[in-house]
């Protein structure tokens, strides 16, 4: 939609050209007005809240760990109190091994199971199967 | 907060307004375009000018206003040689002629005044005909009896008291009350992350510790004797029970890691126990315990009606959709209720410019973070891509009333009322049923620890659908506004890292103003930055006022 000087332009063309800029700045002065309105009256204030906050979000998001980790953070930023969830402490100072090993008395069939593998167990004793699509180990 | 307050006065309008009548009798002056748009009345065929502007060159501005005292049209280059060299006192305000809004031509810019804007808004109200509502359930604000919050704060008895009880003050509870970690039973992390969600959502958590629902006591669990090859069917399942029984495990004080077998033998029969989807099982409990705790009075059965349990006593809100016609404006309105809300989370979509209905974006200030905007999405913006009026496709054409016949428009969800606990599910799994293939969106979502509802409810929509106007207070609609607060605080994020076949599924607990990640039976204390830089899957906040700010003090013993 340039205006070039080469060319003159017909009169369509500058009348479509002169209707297109009268819209254009019909809307501009609509923005403008619902803005002027909007931070005159003080609906805006969340705006600025919400920049701040992002602000806030880049600035620890870039000093702190790295957020590609699956599972959360590496051991360096708990310090002493806790180390990644495997391996090291949790907040009440205990470990725990990989696979549960509390040991559970199936409600189907009596028999003492594995914590870590009572789910399989169930399944298998009561005959369900699994086709899960957004697995949750 | 997000209501529009009137800003002072300069003081030639101070001034109009002694001098003239009331600018509420500008009223008949104005005429309201489809979609509610205001602007003043003139013949069909009139088309305004400006008088000084036309003599010189007949290009028209794009703004026009005219005099309140002497209805002379002008645009803003000519405003103030008129409001100066007028004949008698009292030409300095104006009203833009196309968007009904006053102007000082002695200021030289737009000033408000609410009874013009009074004015407007009975305009606007008495053009648009009646909207429809067909309410499913209704839910019409009954006046609901309440009691008056009364502030109470213990004496030094009572307070020594306290102290020594508690818990989370002595010296030996390095963690809160209710933290445990929950064993991983073969692949039920998803349920995990769910129940530790649950285990400290203030209103359940209260509900249950309050002993509401006793697992003793149950009607659907009192033991019939039967022999132990019929035990299985005898005995009712009822995770309200199971799930007290988890209440009681996680805040008995013990520290060893829980294994929810119980829970896990009746959750398993659930549908969504295939699908292994934390929020799919988040929806099936709540459903599940509705079906299970119905009030005794069977008073309704009925979703929406937010007293028939605890689970929509805790999570039910209702949200409002209004489907407007483009070409007559005409607007038919649904209610319905909802559990959770469930966000898109678009990577590409970081608009600063959105439809004229929503909050305008454009600040001098987002210009620094422009390369940072186009990768962040925020809850907030996908909040208000939520609430954005869309424009339904040609193929959906809404059969408007009064135009009998099938017309283009736009819809708009807003809120209608706040649950107690806002729950919001971030899309990151997609399924793709025609490609058969599903896929996961890793892109990171920014979300506040303070979260202010106010611009989507109902209330702020329609207001801002509407042009802002200030509202007398009297004027207000039937949409009156929740007596509850809109603010919240959150309290748990579940995030999934990892692929889809073998992702996982870890809680993010706020408890004392710290945060704690719960990873299957790992409980360990986590800094803000790992929380803000997960990736959230869903989200929940709690009403502000049922947030309890105390625990903030017993962190610094």
């Amino acid at each position: 939609m340039s205006s070039s000087n080469d060319a003159p332009l017909s009169p369509r063309s500058q009348l479509a050209l002169s209707c297109f800029e009268e819209l254009l700045d019909c809307a501009v002065a609509d923005v403008a007005s619902e803005c002027h309105r909007i931070a005159r009256l003080g609906l805006d204030r969340s705006v600025d809240a919400e920049e701040e906050e992002l602000r806030v979000w880049a600035a620890r998001a870039a000093a702190g760990g790295d957020h590609h980790h699956p599972g959360g953070s590496g051991a360096a930023e708990e310090g002493g109190a806790g180390g990644g969830s495997k391996g090291g402490v949790d907040v009440f100072g205990q470990t725990h091994p990989a696979i549960a090993a509390d040991v559970i008395e199936c409600m189907n069939c009596g028999r003492p199971v594995v914590a870590g593998r009572f789910a399989p167990h169930l399944e298998k004793c009561m005959g369900k199967v699994v086709t899960g699509i957004a697995f949750g180990l | 907060m997000s209501t529009p307050s009137a800003p002072p006065p300069c003081p030639h309008l101070a001034a109009h307004r002694l001098s003239s009548r009331p600018l509420r009798f500008l009223r008949r002056c104005l005429r309201v375009r489809p979609l509610g748009r205001p602007e003043i009345r003139r013949d069909p065929r009139e088309l305004p000018r400006c008088s000084p502007c036309a003599a010189a060159s007949p290009s028209p501005s794009p703004r026009l206003y005219a005099c309140l005292s002497c209805a002379a049209v002008f645009c803003p280059s000519h405003a103030a040689s008129h409001a100066s060299a007028s004949a008698g006192p009292g030409h300095q305000i104006a009203v833009d002629v196309d968007r009904a809004e006053l102007f000082c031509a002695a200021c030289g810019d737009q000033v408000y005044d609410p009874d013009f804007d009074h004015a407007v808004f009975l305009a606007q109200s008495s053009s648009l005909l009646p909207s429809t509502s067909s309410t499913s359930p209704s839910p019409a604000p009954r006046k609901r009896r309440r009691v008056d919050y009364r502030a109470w704060a213990p004496d030094p008895a009572e307070f020594a008291l306290m102290s020594s009880a508690d818990p989370t003050t002595s010296a030996s509870a390095a963690a809160p009350a209710g933290l445990r970690g929950l064993n991983n039973l073969g692949n039920t992390c998803f349920m995990n992350s769910v129940l530790q969600a649950l285990l400290h959502a203030p209103p359940l958590r209260n509900y249950f510790l309050g002993d509401r629902h006793n697992r003793f006591l149950c009607p659907r669990r009192t033991p019939v004797r039967h022999r132990a090859a019929e035990a299985e069917a005898a005995k009712v399942a009822c995770l309200a029970c199971d799930l007290d029984e988890i209440y009681s495990a996680a805040f008995s004080g013990e520290r060893m890691p829980y294994s929810p077998a119980n829970w896990w033998q009746h959750a398993s029969n659930l549908a969504s126990y295939e699908q292994q989807d934390a929020h799919e099982f988040f929806i099936s409990i709540l459903d599940h315990i509705h079906e299970n705790i119905k009030d005794d009075q069977h008073k309704s059965h009925a979703q929406g009606h937010g007293d028939c349990c605890i689970a929509h006593r805790v999570f039910s809100g209702i949200l409002r959709s209004d489907v407007t016609c483009t070409s007559c404006g005409f607007t038919s309105t649904t209610f319905e209720p909802c559990m959770d809300i469930s966000l898109d989370l678009d990577v590409g979509d970081n608009t600063p410019f959105g439809v004229a209905n929503t909050k305008p974006h454009v600040r001098n200030g987002e210009r620094g973070l422009a390369g940072m905007n186009s990768k962040v999405s925020t809850l907030m913006r996908c909040l208000e891509r939520f609430t954005r009026a869309e424009r339904l496709d040609a193929e959906q054409k809404f059969f408007c009333e009064r135009c009998d016949e099938r017309q283009e428009s736009l819809k708009q969800m807003s809120i209608r009322r706040l649950p107690l606990v806002s729950c919001f599910h971030i899309k990151r799994f997609e399924h793709s049923a025609v490609k058969k293939v599903s896929r996961k969106v890793d892109h990171c979502l920014q979300f506040p620890f303070s979260l202010d509802m106010a611009p989507y409810l109902s209330s702020s929509i329609l207001r801002s659908r509407y042009g802002n106007r200030i509202f007398p207070a009297e004027a207000s609609d039937a949409d009156a506004v929740s007596e509850l607060s809109s603010e919240f605080e959150i309290f748990a994020v579940i995030t999934h890292s990892g692929k889809l076949e073998a992702g996982h599924y870890v809680t993010y607990l706020r408890l004392n103003n710290h945060w704690y990640k719960c990873d299957d039976a790992w409980v360990t204390r986590v800094e803000e930055h790992t929380v803000r830089t997960s990736q959230a899957y869903m989200l929940f906040y709690v009403q502000k006022t049922l947030y309890y700010k105390a625990c903030e003090r017993a962190a610094a013993v």
